[in-house]
């Protein structure tokens, strides 16, 4: 028989929890919004069925419920004018035969609504029989731990928490469970001390259990983070949408959309690139010149055919910067077409047929065979030049006098929207610097700060109205390579240093010595290195990387030596990229590469991390919480009866007298009165009464004894009894 | 029991055997007991303490018919019952009842006769009735058996066996009254003996009602538990042959709910049972022959396991 008492009343809050936990996620995977209306549709459905409402009035409720939403969701007109039932059910008609057609992408969002809301009808139904009728949950609880951990695995969804309170929820209902399933099976009559008896260590059970769970050093993934493997397959290295809808942010490896930036970031040891070089190197993909505000676009399109052999058109280093010639090979791992190389990129040569073309905007090389379809390069070499930069010439830029107006307004440009205290911010932390070099550096170490945080996980997006740059350097201060990158650029945009924005793959993973030149290394990128940094325009220098980045270093090479000055020419103003012919070259869909790391590793790690700094404080917590407990047990005569007297004052109980007297025993035995087990209660009380000279104990013991072994208790001698017993606990106290 | 109120009836029969007894109120009580509970009391004590004057004065508070049977090693069971006599003027057998056909009979030193005898008195007891001659006769009601026993003369006497030892109901000692109580005795000796004075307080009609009234005290089942495992425990216990029988629960109880039907209360306390204990058990429990020797009674015994046994002080659930 379905009760109606408080236990069931758990039972089912246990199950709106557990249900809710699906819902949970969606609304940060997924475009589903408002939805607390679904929440709340649960917890009616829940209180129906605990209330056991007739199935009639549940049925009017529950439907009211969805077409009163749906209508306020989809529907122009009022709920009560009933018009807006026709065009449902026109949509019905229509959704319906769409299902038949299995065309799924032609659902309107009030069917999916309405499927959604009837699916948690079933669901609260399902729960229901499971709780109450076959007093088993596993397998849901099972379900729910199942689907959390793979949102948490293959999302950016962090079941940090919600997996503590997933198996709270479900080891309590399930210990619940089990302790009805062997009253039930056993026939056995239950008082509420036998629940308490159970409920006790139950909970002390699962708090152990969850406690040790949070605190026990996790281990790290066994295997790779599969999801960059899924992205690939599914969908031709294309936006990554992981799975969820267009409401979410968040990258995983290498993406080439960076019009929102924010969000958490996946990477993964997928092996993009391996690189047999001298030295190492950041490898660029693109550059980007345009801040919206919320990411970097580009500012226009070009392409341009490569002549193999040729010279890359891109911006060079100027003749004026001493340098070294030097020569990669490179060899892409996965289906991507786009190459990367390094700064100072020279030559680009293919070692099959296929055509590489370059983005002028973006300077991003891509290839393609001859049918002009994106191809990728098996390897190819790379010849690129590396600078020798001198302090001193570096220096020596103090205002963009010698750069041209239009390349000097194209890399300076901010978005409308940008708080004027970025600029503030910039100018405090330049103030005292003269020259471009030392501002650039000033801003750089600034971001390399204690100020800033590098996280890859607990990355925030910005809201409608908020600005990438501002919310990480005011708000937020936690992030990755784009949050530290974007706002190196855009703060000396603010102070009118050309600056743009560069993706591709940091210098990625020294694997071994190449057998036969020991000159050569071999280099492994992974989607792991995917990076993203500065590169400041210094007039004469050309452009400088910059790496504002917490924890990375890209090795640019300065002299120091200030009485060298190489170049005094100052140069035109944009340095002119230099057109070489080379082999052909592709444009094709440029992929911004972002840098991001394992991030389940991560939280574990820092957990861990906690753990190992703080551990003294917690050894310290517990021993003073069991001194605590100690000296409250040790006083427990001091405080005890007040307790008591304040738990039993509001008892209306019949079972008070019974209760009230064995709390008087042992109240008596705290005090140091103990009644022998055969001593009846007539002689312990005259015991007592002699011991505190009163008669009390002996009158309130004839009212037990009356009720113990009488069965009967008068009604009107309640209070007479209340006050006996009143008196009695007080003098234990005293 | 400071704290129950004496029944009336029973506070008027006690006060009256005091009037010629002096101290001993334990024993009238206990006496009560077993005559309200309908079962009889086995005195186990020297001659001379007052047993027969006990005896009277109580048969005489109730208006009950009294009888004494001495009994001596040659007494016959038909000395004891009766016995049908041939009539030669009415040509047929009359019956002649014997002093059993009393309501309250003493039996003095039972354990001197012959079990035959002793046999015939038991089964008198048990059965409320005798077959003489293949006619039953019944006895009177209520009737009420006060055996006695020399507990020091050994010498040619038949001790009775345990089975119907199980027929008494309360086995007690008289004891010797204190020094100011035998002075008293001394002072009463000297006028007139007051037994013949003695009036009845009530009839034997009220007293049958009286009994009737102990079946109506209400024994819980925290109380029966109580009972039987006190009974239990004697069965157990390390010195013990043979423990209580069911029928010592029984008694338990029984003398229980008179006992507290005097002290005025419609139901049965620990306390009731905690007293009454050694005087309804000890009879009942035979003692390891090790444990005779080492001076341990079946009183220690009974005593021992009420130290023992936990009294209940919560309602047992009913299931």
């Amino acid at each position: 028989m379905i009760k109606r008492d408080f236990p069931t009343f758990i039972l089912y809050t246990f199950g709106f929890l557990l249900i809710w936990e699906w819902i949970r996620p969606l609304e940060q995977l997924t475009t589903t919004q408002n939805i607390n209306i679904f929440i709340l549709f649960l917890l009616t459905c829940f209180l129906l069925s605990f209330f056991q409402v007739r199935w009639n009035w549940q049925f009017f409720i529950k439907a009211t419920y969805i077409l009163f939403f749906l209508n306020s969701f989809f529907y122009k007109d009022h709920f009560y004018k009933l018009k807006w039932l026709n065009s449902l059910m026109k949509d019905l008609k229509g959704n319906l035969w769409n299902l038949v057609d299995r065309k799924w992408d032609y659902l309107t969002d009030s069917f999916r609504t309405l499927l959604f809301f009837i699916l948690l009808w079933l669901m609260v139904y399902l729960i229901q029989y499971w709780l109450i009728k076959r007093r088993r949950i596993f397998i849901f609880f099972l379900m729910t731990v199942v689907y959390i951990s793979i949102l948490d695995t293959f999302t950016p969804y962090s079941a940090k928490i919600a997996i503590i309170r997933t198996v709270t929820c479900g080891f309590a209902a399930m210990g619940l469970l089990t302790f009805y399933r062997i009253i039930e099976k056993e026939k056995v009559k239950y008082d509420s001390s036998f629940i308490r008896k159970w409920m006790i260590p139950l909970v002390a059970f699962i708090v152990l259990s969850a406690t040790v769970g949070f605190a026990a050093p996790k281990a790290a993934p066994m295997w790779p983070d599969p999801t960059p493997y899924f992205q690939a397959n599914g969908h031709k290295g294309n936006s990554s949408g992981s799975g969820t809808g267009e409401g979410k942010i968040g990258k995983i490896g290498y993406d080439e959309d960076d019009s929102r930036l924010g969000g958490p970031f996946t990477g993964d040891k997928t092996v993009v690139f391996r690189v047999i070089a001298t030295r190492k190197n950041y490898w660029k993909v693109e550059t980007k010149d345009v801040y919206t505000g919320k990411g970097w676009i580009e500012s226009g399109a070009g392409t341009e055919q490569l002549e193999p052999y040729a010279l890359i058109p891109v911006f060079g280093i100027p003749d004026s910067v001493a340098k070294t010639h030097e020569l990669a090979t490179i060899f892409p791992k996965i289906k991507r077409n786009y190459l990367i190389y390094p700064a100072g990129i020279q030559r680009m040569i293919p070692n099959s047929n296929e055509v590489l073309e370059l983005d002028t905007n973006k300077e991003k090389i891509t290839s393609f065979n001859v049918d002009h379809e994106p191809e990728q390069v098996n390897s190819y070499e790379a010849d690129y030049e590396v600078p020798k930069y001198k302090l001193t010439d570096l220096q020596k830029t103090t205002n963009a006098t010698e750069i041209g107006q239009d390349f000097l307004t194209r890399y300076t440009r901010l978005s409308k929207s940008l708080p004027s205290r970025i600029k503030k911010l910039t100018e405090e932390i330049t103030a005292g610097k003269t020259n471009w070099y030392d501002k650039a550096k000033a801003v750089e170490s600034y971001l390399n700060g204690p100020d800033f945080t590098y996280d890859q996980k607990k990355v925030a997006v910005p809201g409608e109205n908020e600005d990438y740059v501002g919310q990480f350097l005011f708000k937020t201060k936690r992030g990755y390579c784009d949050n530290f990158s974007s706002s190196m650029a855009v703060m000396l945009r603010t102070i009118g240093i050309p600056t743009r924005w560069v993706k591709g793959f940091n210098s990625g993973d020294f694997i071994k010595n190449t057998g036969g030149d020991p000159s050569r290394q071999i280099y492994e990128i992974t989607n792991n290195h995917a990076h993203s940094w500065v590169e400041v325009y210094f007039p004469n220098q050309g452009w400088v990387p910059f790496e504002p980045t917490k924890g990375f270093t890209n090795t640019v090479d300065i002299s120091y030596f200030t009485n060298n000055s190489t170049t005094s020419k100052s140069q035109e103003t944009p340095p002119v990229p230099v057109k070489k012919p080379q082999k052909p070259e592709q444009d094709d869909p440029s992929t911004h590469v972002t840098k991001k790391l394992n991030d389940n590793k991560k939280s574990n790690q820092s957990v861990q991390i906690f753990f190992k700094k703080h551990w003294y404080y917690m050894a310290y917590l517990v021993i003073l919480l069991s001194v605590i407990i100690l000296f409250l047990y040790h006083k427990r005569g001091r405080w005890v009866p007040y307790y008591i007297l304040l738990r039993y004052r509001f008892t209306r109980d019949d079972k008070f007298l019974e209760r009230a007297y064995l709390v008087l025993l042992k109240q008596l035995e705290r005090y140091g009165i103990k009644r022998k087990k055969h001593q009846t209660l007539r002689q312990y009380s005259d015991y007592i009464d002699t011991f505190f000279s009163t008669r009390e104990m002996t009158r309130f013991t004839s009212y037990y004894e009356q009720y113990l072994y009488n069965r009967k208790m008068g009604n009107e001698n309640w209070s007479e009894a209340r006050k006996l017993w009143e008196n009695l606990i007080k003098r234990t106290i005293a | 029991m400071a704290h129950d109120q004496m029944n009336p009836a029973i506070e008027k029969i006690l006060s009256n055997i005091e009037k010629v007894m002096i101290g001993k109120r334990n024993v009238a009580e206990l006496s009560l007991v077993a005559l309200l509970a309908d079962g009889h009391v086995l005195l186990e004590d020297v001659p001379g303490v007052g047993k027969t004057m006990m005896v009277r004065a109580l048969a005489k508070s109730v208006h009950a018919s009294f009888r004494r049977i001495q009994f001596t090693p040659d007494l016959l069971p038909s000395d004891v019952t009766g016995v049908s006599i041939y009539n030669p003027k009415e040509m047929e057998f009359q019956f002649r009842p014997g002093p059993l056909m009393g309501n309250i009979i003493l039996a003095d030193e039972i354990n001197r006769t012959s079990p035959k005898t002793q046999s015939a008195l038991l089964e008198a007891m048990e059965e409320a009735s005798v077959t003489i001659d293949g006619v039953t006769h019944r006895l009177e009601k209520p009737f009420f058996v006060m055996a006695t026993q020399n507990p020091i003369e050994y010498e040619g006497t038949y001790p009775l066996p345990e089975a119907q030892l199980d027929r008494f109901l309360l086995k007690m000692r008289m004891g010797y009254p204190d020094m100011t109580e035998e002075i008293e005795v001394l002072n009463r000796a000297q006028k007139v003996q007051p037994i013949e004075e003695l009036e009845s307080v009530i009839d034997l009609a009220e007293l049958q009602f009286l009994q009737k009234e102990i079946n109506n005290v209400f024994v819980d089942s925290t109380i029966k538990h109580y009972i039987v495992d006190l009974v239990h425990s004697t069965r157990g216990y390390s010195s013990v042959y043979l423990g209580a029988s069911p029928r010592g629960s029984i008694a338990l109880m029984k003398a229980a709910q008179a006992y507290a039907f005097m002290y005025g209360r419609d139901y049965v306390i620990p306390d009731d049972i905690q007293y009454l204990a050694p005087f309804v058990l000890s009879h009942r429990i035979i003692l390891k022959s090790e444990a005779k020797f080492e001076g341990i009674t079946a009183e220690d015994v009974v005593k021992r396991v009420v130290a023992r046994v936990a009294i209940p002080v919560k309602r047992l659930e009913v299931k």
